[in-house]
């Protein structure tokens, strides 16, 4: 009985937080726009089999008429792999020099990492459009040291949307990488290069298989979020950014159009939600292989 | 042909596989091995026997290469090892924590070092299966290292090491992870594996046990020096200090000053009130000279009387009995203070033991039951 | 016993906060005189709760999604109108603004066309959107002939080219960049035909290329820091860049110009939702806005015109004598007004925007 109650909660705790908004939205994907409040129809105040009758697919059908939804979501995901892509590439040396440094560094180089979470995310990406902008400290930099004539427009760019979403979500990609790295047996790597491995052999049959865990628990925190990004491609991106969250907005905001924008989501969602199953999938793993 | 005894140490022709010619290695201002000079032959089973810090294990990954001796050279088979890479040295070593690769199989373990010098599948093949079944592992070649049992792990860490067939195996602390029971099995399995492949192996213990059942010759080793290097009989037998010999097994050591008393005979004082110990010894000492001398508790009688025509009989009380089961130990305390220990086989049963705590007994040895040593 | 006595005393102070009465008032941001604010709650003795925000559509989807828990909001004519068509606003009751009739006429016909008879909401401020202009840069980069007044500036790709090396920004608004490119065009600006709509299209995608941003809020600095020369804008925002340059004596040189061939005029209107909780101190509220005093410290504090006509004789020179704000008569003839779009032509115009700034 007290099993079965354990068991409950995290099922009650999933269908309240996750379940039914779910399922309002979907409703709402399901429904007409219209001029009132809520600017949508039908709504339980017409009665529950009138509205259940009411509702239809067509919004899902109105996003595969405009290209500019497939293009929305190709783009974000595009974005999303190769930010997640970098943010590995800048976080893995960041993480393994974090493991290899001397154990009396390293809650010092932790802290460093977290450092930034202690000021708003707002305010950290407003501070690249003062890094970034023409007249900003990257440019006069550039100028200073006399690499550049002209300043560069990285502002406004997908480029800066890159920068902005690896420089947000590395931590994200550090951490777990550390925590497999840490955990990692130094005398692992002797035994490889004991068996004739040289340095970046070891490195990549031993080091790379080992801290995997790390590295997908690491690329999902930083691609899921990404994915949806809104506030960096709309601070740091310019007029030609194109991502399924700047969209969303839009078609929430600019069209009040909640119908379609929940379409939006929902499609958003069902794309999210392969990722997050081979997350799951792989912690699962995870804990049975160490369990 | 008749059987020769393996001894490649006490024949001059025969060149040691492994010279350490005044190797010194420090670690900033700590001093691991003090100018070691050691030469281990092929085919030999060497063991590196010593406490924690006494430099054993700084030995052993100087050879697999994982340290540089700060001075001197080390050769392995006539070659210069200093600019040898350790993944370039026909040296394999069993780590002490196995350091089995976690994300592979037994089987892909065992293939490790053997991927990387040849692409050759059916080769690797033949020699996994091999030491698959060298190490009796045939049924759990495409098991996880975490879904066998430790005493399977120590076996495939073995196979893994040996499958490159390396001309020397080092093992630190092999057996360390196991039970007693397990463990004594396992030197025996060890051995036995040793003599098949003819590997030459230098095991690190501080289990003085280990090393006297599996080497064929052990160096004692103190604070980054090799105090003695002998046959486990020699040893034990022979020690050729204190340090060696209340190292290996127990011993009870009188210290005094010697004189001369005939052939290779000296006589020992060792306390106002008591005749002199008299003591055979091969190395001479002056009159006055001060010595130690240690004998095996197995070596001292004791008896309820004093003994007849013995050179060295002392009397004492019993203080303490140790009962291991077919051997008890008796504390006897003498009258100058000084314990001496005396062991006895339990041929009788316990109710019928002559002696018990608090009797007068008298304890005697021979001349040559104990060894004279100066330092 | 001590505790429960405790328990008692709190729940009689949550039953006097209660009781206490309180407005809520939701507007655009920076856009009052905070000394009013305190002047109401000291005329009145109500708790004035002030809130802010920077988009019409953020108000919009509060007032939609209902129970927004405001008393006044302030929503600008287009959207003012659509959320009266959704039930979003109660009538006024006019019985209990005395000082109604301050209210300027020319103004009130004008917003009539988006709440017929003033039956729902006040004017609070209205402007045009137009040109900011830094006249220097302009003319070094087109010459002194340089069509500065004119919208021929902003939708002439030979201009543009030209004046993309100063920089330009654009408001990322398409219910007003439309409008002003139909002006353009000589078409209606007030067209609610997507053919017609379309027109605007090609004229707005062949200068987006030269246009550095399009945002909202963001010139106002880079006009007054000399980072761009040309500002699609709006009114009382350009004359704070105008301030902000002539404060910092950077050399900057802002102007604000209506557009000659006609400007889009705006009203926010301040209007009661439907649930309001205090409609009563609302109208209050409303009564405190529209009274001329009042009204003319809001007005020379953030250099927007205002409709209260009695208001006039307390502005100050820089406020009532700056055509830029108040413009004259044949200037006003030539600010037109539009209507919002129903859903399906404001979906047509949000995908053209789209497509005209990312090319997609």
């Amino acid at each position: 009985m007290r099993r079965a109650a354990l068991i409950a909660v995290p099922y009650v705790w999933l269908l309240a937080l996750f379940l039914i908004p779910f399922v309002i939205v979907f409703k709402i994907s399901l429904s007409d726009i219209a001029l009132a409040i809520p600017p949508y129809t039908p709504t339980m105040k017409d009665g529950f089999w009138t509205m259940v009758q009411g509702l239809d697919f067509e919004n899902f059908v109105f996003l595969t008429e405009d290209d500019l939804y497939w293009k929305a979501y190709v783009s974000s995901l595009q974005i999303a792999f190769f930010s997640t892509l970098l943010t590995l590439l800048v976080g893995y040396p960041m993480a393994y020099a974090m493991a290899r440094a001397p154990e009396e560094w390293r809650p010092t180089l932790m802290m460093l990492v977290i450092l930034p979470f202690w000021t708003s995310f707002l305010i950290r990406v407003y501070a690249w459009i003062g890094i970034l902008s023409s007249e900003g400290f990257l440019n006069q930099f550039l100028l200073w040291l006399g690499l550049i004539d002209s300043p560069l427009t990285v502002l406004n760019t997908n480029t800066a949307v890159y920068i902005g979403i690896v420089y947000t979500y590395l931590p994200f990609m550090i951490l777990p990488i550390y925590a497999a790295l840490d955990r990692l047996d130094g005398s692992l790597i002797e035994a490889a290069e004991d068996l004739g491995c040289s340095r970046l052999q070891a490195f990549w049959l031993v080091t790379i298989p080992l801290s995997k865990n790390g590295i997908i628990a690491g690329c999902f925190l930083v691609f899921i979020p990404a994915l949806g990004e809104f506030v960096i491609p709309s601070l740091l991106g310019g007029s030609g950014t194109l991502m399924i969250g700047k969209v969303l907005f839009e078609e929430f905001f600019s069209n009040r159009d909640w119908p379609v924008a929940s379409a939006v989501a929902v499609i958003l969602l069902l794309i999210l939600i392969i990722p997050i199953i081979l997350f799951q999938r792989n912690e699962q793993r995870n804990a049975e292989a160490e369990g | 042909m008749p059987e020769t005894i393996f001894a490649p140490w006490d024949s001059p022709e025969e060149t040691p596989l492994i010279r350490f010619q005044n190797v010194t290695k420090r670690f900033g201002d700590f001093v691991a091995i003090d100018d070691l000079t050691l030469d281990i032959f092929e085919r030999e089973f060497f063991a590196l026997l010593g406490p924690s810090g006494c430099g054993k294990t700084t030995m052993m990954r100087m050879l697999a290469g994982f340290e540089d001796p700060t001075e001197g050279t080390i050769t392995v088979a006539g070659q210069d090892m200093a600019q040898v890479p350790a993944n370039k040295r026909a040296v394999n070593m069993m780590f002490q924590s196995y350091a089995l690769f976690p994300h592979l199989s037994v089987w892909d373990n065992i293939a490790f070092g053997l991927r990387r010098e040849t692409k050759d599948k059916a080769a690797i093949s033949a020699r996994v299966d091999e030491m698959l079944r060298l190490t009796r592992l045939e049924k759990f070649a495409r098991r996880k290292p975490h879904q066998i049992s430790g005493g399977q792990r120590q076996r495939v860490a073995l196979a893994r090491s040996l499958a490159k067939a390396p001309k020397l195996l080092l093992l630190d602390e092999p057996l360390g992870a196991l039970d007693k029971k397990l463990r004594q099995e396992t030197q025996f399995e060890l051995m036995d594996i040793q003599e098949k492949t003819g590997t030459t192996f230098v095991i690190v213990t501080h289990d003085q046990e280990e090393a006297m059942t599996v080497a064929s010759r052990v160096a004692v080793m103190d604070e980054g020096r090799v105090m003695q290097v002998a046959t486990p009989e020699d040893i034990y037998e022979a020690p050729n200090s204190v340090y060696v010999a209340d190292f290996i097994g127990d011993v009870n050591i009188i210290s005094g000053t010697a004189a001369p008393d005939g052939d290779s005979r000296f006589a020992i004082t060792w306390a106002a009130d008591q005749p002199p110990i008299l003591a055979k010894s091969d190395i001479g000492f002056n009159t006055g000279q001060s010595c130690h001398l240690a004998i095996r508790p197995e070596k001292v009688a004791i008896h309820a009387e004093q003994p007849e025509g013995k050179k060295n009989a002392v009397r004492g009380k019993v203080l303490d009995i140790a009962y291991l089961g077919n051997l008890s130990t008796y504390h006897v305390e003498l009258p100058n203070g000084t314990i001496i220990k005396a062991q006895t086989a339990n041929t009788r049963r316990i109710a019928r033991r002559d002696f018990t705590w608090e009797d007068e007994v008298w304890l005697s040895w021979t001349t040559s039951a104990g060894v004279l040593l100066a330092q | 016993m001590k505790h429960l006595l405790l328990g008692t005393a709190a729940l009689a102070l949550v039953a006097a906060a209660a009781t206490a009465e309180e407005v809520r008032v939701y507007n655009w941001s920076d856009y009052i005189d905070e000394d009013l604010l305190t002047k109401f709650e000291s005329e009145t003795g109500i708790d004035l709760i002030y809130d802010v925000f920077d988009s019409n559509e953020v108000l919009e989807t509060k007032m939609l999604a209902g129970s927004s828990g405001y008393d006044v909001v302030v929503p600008s004519g287009t959207f003012l109108q659509r959320q009266i068509a959704a039930g979003a606003f109660q009538k006024l009751d006019k019985s209990k603004l005395s000082n109604a009739g301050n209210m300027w006429d020319v103004i009130d016909a004008r917003v009539g066309k988006y709440d017929p008879g003033n039956e729902y909401s006040i004017n609070y401020m209205w402007g045009s959107t137009g040109l900011g202009v830094n006249v220097d840069k302009v003319k070094a980069a087109l010459g002194d002939d340089a069509p500065i007044g004119s919208l021929e500036l902003i939708f002439n790709p030979a201009n543009m080219e030209k004046l993309q090396g100063c920089g330009v920004h654009f408001l990322d608004a398409p219910t007003e960049l439309i409008p002003a490119a139909l002006a353009y065009l000589g078409e209606d600006p007030d067209a609610q035909d997507a053919d017609t709509i379309k027109k605007a299209e090609p004229v707005l995608t062949a200068i987006a290329p030269y246009v550095q941003k399009f945002h909202s809020s963001e010139y106002i600095n880079a006009l007054a820091n000399g980072d761009i020369c040309v500002a699609v804008g709006w009114s009382g925002d350009v004359l704070q860049a105008r301030d902000r340059a002539a404060e910092a004596e950077n050399g900057v040189n802002i102007e604000y110009y209506a557009p000659s061939e006609g400007a889009l005029m705006w009203f926010d209107q301040m209007a009661i939702p439907a649930d309001a909780p205090n409609p009563e101190a609302a109208h209050k509220f409303l009564n405190f806005i529209m009274d001329a005093q009042n009204m003319a410290q809001a007005s020379n504090y953030v250099y927007y015109a205002n409709g209260n006509l009695a208001s006039q004789e307390f502005l100050e020179e820089d406020v009532i004598g700056d055509t830029a704000i108040y413009p004259d008569a044949a200037t006003l003839e030539n600010l037109y007004t539009t209507s919002p779009y129903d859903a399906k032509t404001q979906r047509v115009v949000t995908r053209m925007w789209t497509k005209i700034k990312s090319g997609t």
